[in-house]
């Protein structure tokens, strides 16, 4: 376990992101989706799951922390709800008979006020560790919404990066030391590379805090080596689900001596938990690639697909995995 | 000219009308309703969308598509060496597939969608066109653990949908529509491409339409025209090298005229469409153009689909009457 003011000098653990919503979180927010509660108990109970999780992760012993997410159902929408210029639209099918109500950009994108800042400070006030901003990318924002406002793709993405950019900024100002900004739809378009990248420089530009994108690793291997002009500090990575993979492609094309890498060991998609020397296998792989100081140790994805116990029984391995591993290079 | 739909149209409206397949579909899940009330709901829901594609002023419609949980699942789950695996992203939308995963060589069974079709036929006041997704998109969205190239497999799956044409037909399909959005993506395999589309219309007597979109038939431009179709569906939103291309060498078929677009709920004016139509179909016969959205509705929300289609209806009608 790692205690405040000695941290380790590599192998820092941290999480994707997202949590499990607990079930009385899940249970109000269908109830107040239903109108059966009140805004004011919802958020009650946000602040609640997100103490319980942030006190989770620091009785683990994670090094760098996610405040887990709990106010969010779709990490597009909860952008829309919260834009001026955007609001939900009406349901549309994802798959099966599941539907979400699409965001619709219906005017200039404009943010009336901070919106992940409270949250954010939230849990940081409850660690005595950093705790993550997350945002999502301006790229992903335009194009899993519809857009009726702008002339073309790259005007909404570009006035959304400016969006994404001052909320990135407020969080920094309140202290954030990693700030997170995901960009899942890029691999969906890669002909949109460079200006998904240029978006996220608007985003970056000028920040101290060191900025994160997680990938997944089919789409990251489809987007490489154009990917990694990305400008951010950190690549968040899937590498377990694909047995490392990654690794092999790094070692091949190389990787930048001045980027960080956030190396997923656990897969968040099985039940079973990994062993001990599977883990610390994984992270040997990751080591082939980039020293322990630019390597941070993590699940391959957000955890919100796994029930809490579960999530825990994983990390838990994780921890004794790099503690083990930290051992065995001397910076522990 | 010809107002049409492309295949799919959104299976649940929004409040406050009532979600009703959706409703269904989760008390089955639970064994709350039987699968004979499911199928009774899929009929009715059947009938609102052939309703509403009229009442919006098609002048062909198509069933909806409305018991298709995507457009590789419900053709695939009823072929023999078949199964099904996880959720995929369908192309680059917000909308999700199960992949086939083949196993075995790939042989059509029994009708999938005939019944479906005759339903459809039998409660439209409109013509119905039967929609089938094609041989080459099924192959190249399928997991291959048998075949070993994308030619053979899309070669038994071209092979099984003949059949399942075929059975159309019989049923008295009079337009059988292929939808094939992987070809544009892949335009190097046009030439295998060519070759399983021959054998997938083999022997069929009814007209048949190909319907390429999610993007350009720039480099496959003007070779489908020797396509074994006699109509083709073109994609002017997400293809817009469409327009010069048709402008440099002439088109010989029918044409599908796709230009509304299906995948975003900006509102095209009436004006705007009639103007697009008369410009892309001028110097055609009128009634060898069938003017359509770009792809499926199912991206939009309901009522902004039918709204889409309504003014698009009205556009056909406006441009008409300018080319008569």
């Amino acid at each position: 376990m790692t205690t405040n003011g000695s941290r380790p000098k590599g192998l820092l653990t941290t999480s994707v992101g997202s949590f499990a919503k607990p079930e009385y979180l899940q249970q109000a927010r269908n109830q107040f989706a239903a109108g059966k509660l009140d805004g004011a108990e919802l958020d009650r109970l946000t602040l609640q799951a997100t103490k319980e999780i942030i006190e989770l992760q620091m009785e683990l012993g994670i090094d760098i922390l996610v405040h887990g997410e709990m106010e969010r159902g779709d990490m597009v929408a909860y952008f829309g709800e919260h834009l001026s210029g955007m609001k939900l639209g009406g349901l549309v099918r994802s798959y099966g008979n599941r539907y979400y109500h699409k965001p619709v950009i219906y005017d200039e994108v404009r943010r009336e006020r901070p919106i992940t800042l409270e949250l954010w400070q939230y849990a940081q006030s409850l660690a005595d560790r950093p705790v993550k901003g997350m945002l999502t990318g301006p790229y992903t924002i335009v194009e899993w919404s519809f857009d009726e406002h702008y002339p073309s793709r790259r005007d909404a993405v570009l006035a959304m990066a400016q969006v994404v950019r001052s909320e990135a900024r407020d969080l920094e100002q309140a202290g954030a030391q990693y700030i997170q900004i995901d960009e899942p739809a890029l691999s969906t378009r890669r002909d949109d590379l460079d200006l998904a990248i240029e978006a996220m420089g608007v985003v970056t530009d000028g920040l101290r805090a060191k900025t994160i994108t997680h990938v997944c690793y089919g789409d990251f291997a489809s987007v490489f080596p154009g990917l990694i002009e990305m400008p951010v500090t950190q690549f968040d990575l899937e590498a377990a689900n694909s047995n490392y993979d990654l690794a092999d492609l790094f070692k091949e094309h190389g990787f930048p001596k001045d980027k960080e890498i956030a190396w997923g060991v656990l897969d968040v998609h099985r039940h079973s938990v990994e062993t001990l020397e599977q883990v610390k296998a994984g992270i040997k792989r990751g080591l082939e690639v980039v020293p322990p100081e630019r390597l941070y140790i993590d699940p391959d994805c957000g955890l919100k697909t796994r029930p809490w116990d579960e999530a825990a029984a994983k990390l838990r391995v994780m921890l004794q995995a790099v503690h083990e591993v930290r051992q065995e290079l001397g910076i522990e | 000219m010809i107002a049409t739909a492309v295949g799919s149209y959104p299976k649940i409206p929004n409040r406050p009308r009532p979600a009703r397949l959706r409703n269904a579909i989760n008390r089955f899940d639970r064994g709350q309703v039987t699968e004979q009330e499911l199928r009774q709901i899929e009929d009715e829901v059947t009938i609102e969308a052939l309703q509403e594609q009229a009442e919006a002023g098609l002048d062909l419609v198509t069933d909806g598509q409305i018991r298709w949980e995507d457009e590789q699942t419900y053709l695939a789950r009823k072929l023999t060496g078949v199964s099904l695996n996880g959720l995929l992203r369908w192309f680059d939308s917000n909308m999700y597939y199960r992949q086939p995963v083949i196993e075995g060589p790939v042989a059509w069974r029994e009708p999938v969608t005939v019944r479906a079709y005759t339903f459809a036929a039998e409660h439209s006041a409109k013509p119905v066109k039967a929609v089938l997704t094609g041989p080459y998109t099924l192959a190249r969205l399928s997991l291959d653990q048998h075949y070993g190239s994308v030619d053979a497999l899309a070669t038994a799956y071209a092979e099984a949908l003949n059949a399942e044409a075929k059975a159309l037909q019989q049923a008295g399909a009079t337009l059988i529509q292929f939808n094939e959005p992987a070809i544009v993506k892949h335009k190097d395999d046009f030439p295998q491409f060519a070759g399983l589309c021959r054998r997938l219309v083999e022997g069929l007597t009814a007209e048949t339409a190909l319907y390429l979109y999610f993007g350009d038939v720039d480099g496959i431009y003007p070779q489908v025209l020797e396509l074994p179709f006699a109509l083709i569906g073109l994609d002017f939103i997400e293809g817009a090298p469409n327009e010069a291309l048709l402008h440099r060498t002439p088109f010989t078929k029918k044409l599908g005229l796709g230009i509304v677009d299906a995948r975003n709920t900006r509102m095209e004016s009436v004006e705007h469409m009639a103007e697009r139509i008369r410009t892309l179909a001028a110097g055609l016969p009128p009634d060898q153009v069938h003017v359509s959205p770009s792809a499926g509705l199912e991206f939009l929300p309901r009522e902004v689909a039918q709204e889409k289609l309504r003014r698009m209806a009205q556009a056909v009608r406006q441009a008409e009457a300018v080319l008569v």
